[in-house]
């Protein structure tokens, strides 16, 4: 402590050197930060900008943990982010490992697997809403013309069947994402332990389960990493495909904010509610983060 | 500011006499910017193609800050009313939506003359109103009306089995009641249905609703308790109920908003709709619609007080009070509604909120020989003119609607029971009544 005193009294460069950047943190990150916690402790109502200096302490936050319809919204995303990033994790690397074998038309697939991350979720939700719309949809209509059914499934009300197709909307638009990551991983993989352990005798799940998914694990946690955000704040899909609804079956952390926040203009605890849901965020990142170190470890050869 | 007061009424009575709006006198603005935020989307765009003649008239130039669907607008002025950000002079308002923003907007009865007032419907003004100001401009109406295929209400086995059946004979249906049979008895699911309704966010609110006004009931009390959980609201959400038990409606509906209704009627497979004035010439379209040309119109039925259903709403225009030239804003809104631009909104359907343009829109498309949308304008000015309504012109309507909505559904899907729901639904309502300081 004292040698950095006096490192901080004799050469005051580095300190200068880091000043910008560290006020651009504050100013960036944490003043909106400081301010939303700010607000998440007073009755702040958008419409009525005076209410922001009246301090009512924890009242929302005790107020949110007597909230059952916030509680059943966030097991709702917790389960929705446990199944739409398994199911684009299994369906990300499939895709990957195809495209990996094709020698011809490789930059193209590329290029088309793309496609669906270019949409606006807004489009994408309108998308899906008619393709499930139960009346004049063309998924019922395909089945019913097949043959398959003579009802109409009520695609966007059932509440399974609803999670169901906000996430297979989801799963649709954000495959990519683990597509591309995974095969950038499988490019960058070196060849000489797979050829070593063919010449071993392994057959090819052996190879896989062994060497090239050991290989993966690091970008598919850093995948997973990075869709688990984005897919814990889902919020335009299911605002257009079902605003939470019917009843409440699909209503999400972050529909359930927004309708608080601007529809009610409670700013307050709108914010108190996004700091709850945050904690989601932080523990999703902070196992992945873990498993990512591990998965290095391993890949290293260190265990 | 007086001659422009007065070059405007006189612009205004000009275009009341059906002149055209080159003899009306807008005022002058030169080199003045007038900061606007308007709503957007297809049907509103033709309207802003005018504007240039505004500022040719008047040598002020438009500044469009904003051009966003209401939802995504409404967020935007919230957010500039927390930020302290008004510095614009027009925005785009609705009457559901502006008694939430408060004081925000000035009362353009001091700003606008009164004989330019009497040239619009008194009650479209009145539900302009909030709290004793006029803090919006009316552009365009809306309220819904009971469409249905003619032909099946023409069919004589139709009309013979449906007399065996319920006892009297079949014809457009002058009440809710006789819609829930006539559905019914159409519905033949998963291929066609008797009825549907939108099922979610304000929209369900508005049509439970109206339909709780039409059987009697109030949706507050005078001292603002909730009194929607009254057996009027029963009966009035039961309706609901029992067509989406009974399968006579879509599954879907409870996740249904307007696009779905509107096409699912021009699909063919819907016996009647209750839907707005502007679907009309798409349902009429044959490039769109399987039902053009066999589309009866009658007014929206009656609930069993009596009452017709008639929730509505209009589209406005508000000028902020912190506006540093309410006589160009005043201008501007007043060149937006005036009987030129509402002639040309007209024309595309939509239902104009001035009394002359209702007349001289029915004689232009008589004169076409356009008998169909003669028909749908007598229709809706009759509704707009008698059965139209507003919900509740307070700050905490929406927020009231956001609590009200999602156990309307709880019930019409079978989670709750009419009244559980509406019980819920009341308590909840009433804790934001009270946090709001009217208990």
């Amino acid at each position: 402590m004292t040698a950095l005193l006096r490192t901080h009294r004799t050469d005051p460069a580095p300190f200068l050197l880091l000043a910008p950047a560290v006020l651009v943190m504050l100013s960036v990150v944490a003043l909106p930060l400081v301010f939303s916690l700010w607000t998440s402790l007073t009755p702040y109502r958008l419409t009525r900008p005076e209410t922001i200096g009246a301090f009512i302490g924890l009242r929302n936050y005790i107020r949110l943990f007597s909230d059952g319809a916030f509680w059943a919204a966030f097991g709702r995303t917790l389960l929705f982010l446990v199944i739409a990033l398994n199911v684009e994790f299994l369906l990300g690397l499939g895709i990957a490992l195809l495209i990996n074998r094709i020698t011809w038309g490789q930059r193209t697939l590329r290029t088309v697997m793309m496609f669906p991350m270019m949409f606006s979720p807004i489009l994408v939700g309108f998308q899906f809403k008619f393709l499930f719309n139960d009346h004049i949809g063309i998924v019922n209509n395909a089945l019913q013309s097949l043959g398959l059914i003579d009802f109409a499934i009520p695609w966007l009300v059932d509440g399974r069947l609803a999670m169901f197709s906000i996430i297979f909307a989801e799963v649709w638009m954000s495959t990519s994402v683990f597509a591309i990551l995974l095969l950038a991983g499988l490019f960058a993989m070196p060849r000489d332990p797979i050829e070593a352990a063919k010449v071993d005798g392994c057959n090819p799940w052996q190879v896989f389960r062994h060497i090239t998914l050991p290989f993966l694990m690091p970008f598919v946690y850093i995948a997973m990493t990075i869709r688990s955000l984005d897919v814990a704040r889902a919020y335009d899909i299911v605002k257009v495909m079902t605003d939470g609804g019917p009843a409440g079956r699909t209503e999400l952390l972050w529909t359930l904010i927004a309708r608080t926040g601007y529809e009610n203009a409670r700013m307050g605890q709108a914010n108190a509610m996004a700091y709850v849901s945050t904690v989601l965020s932080v523990l999703f990142t902070w196992y992945f983060a873990r498993k990512l170190i591990a998965a290095r470890r391993t890949m290293g050869g260190a265990e | 500011m007086k001659r422009t007061l007065t070059a405007l009424a006189l612009g205004a009575s000009v275009a009341a006499l059906g002149s055209v709006a080159a003899a009306a006198d807008y005022g002058s603005f030169p080199g003045y910017t007038l900061k606007v935020k308007l709503i957007g989307g297809a049907q509103y765009e033709p309207l802003y193609a005018e504007i240039g003649k505004w500022e040719e008239m008047t040598g002020a130039k438009v500044e469009i800050l904003s051009r966003k669907n209401h939802f995504e607008l409404d967020r935007e002025i919230k957010q500039d009313i927390a930020a302290g950000t008004l510095d614009w002079c027009v925005g785009s308002n609705h009457t559901s939506f502006a008694p939430q923003y408060g004081n925000i907007y000035a009362d353009l009865r001091e700003l606008i003359p009164e004989e330019t007032l009497a040239g619009f419907v008194p009650l479209v003004l009145e539900h302009s109103t909030v709290g004793g100001r006029l803090v919006q401009l009316p552009r365009h109406s809306d309220v819904s009306n009971l469409y249905y295929i003619r032909s099946l209400f023409e069919n004589e086995d139709n009309k013979a089995r449906f007399r065996a059946e319920y006892g009297y004979d079949l014809a457009p249906p002058e009440t809710w009641a006789q819609v829930k049979d006539m559905a019914m008895f159409f519905a033949d699911p998963p291929d066609f249905f008797g009825f549907q309704f939108v099922g979610k966010d304000e929209a369900v609110n508005g049509r439970f609703y109206e339909m709780l006004v039409a059987e009697g009931g109030q949706m507050f009390t005078d001292d603002w308790a909730p009194a929607f959980n009254s057996e009027a609201g029963v009966r009035a959400l039961q309706f609901f109920v029992d067509l989406y038990q009974a399968k006579a409606v879509p599954a879907g509906v409870p996740n249904y908003l307007w696009d779905d209704t509107g096409l699912g009627f021009a699909s063919g497979t819907v016996a009647m709709n209750l839907d707005w004035g502007g679907w009309s010439a798409f349902f009429n379209d044959p490039a769109n619609s399987k039902v053009a040309g066999d589309i009866g119109l009658v007014r929206a039925p009656k609930g069993s007080s009596g009452r017709r259903t008639g929730w509505s709403g209009s589209h406005t225009f508000s000028i902020t009070e912190t506006c540093d030239n309410k006589a160009a804003a005043a201008s501007f809104i007043t060149f937006l509604t005036d009987y030129d631009r509402q002639m040309i909104e007209a024309r595309k359907g939509l239902l104009p909120t001035r009394t002359q343009v209702w007349e001289d829109i029915k004689a232009e498309f008589a004169a076409a020989g356009d008998d169909f949308m003669v028909m749908v304008f007598e229709t809706f000015q009759a509704s707009m003119a008698e059965d139209a309504f507003t919900p509740p012109l307070i700050p905490e309507w929406i927020e009231v609607s956001n609590v009200l909505w999602p156990r309307l559904q709880a019930a019409i899907v079978g989670d709750m029971t009419a009244q559980e729901a509406l019980d819920v639904a009341a308590k909840e309502a009433l804790a934001i009544m009270e946090d709001a300081g009217y208990r």
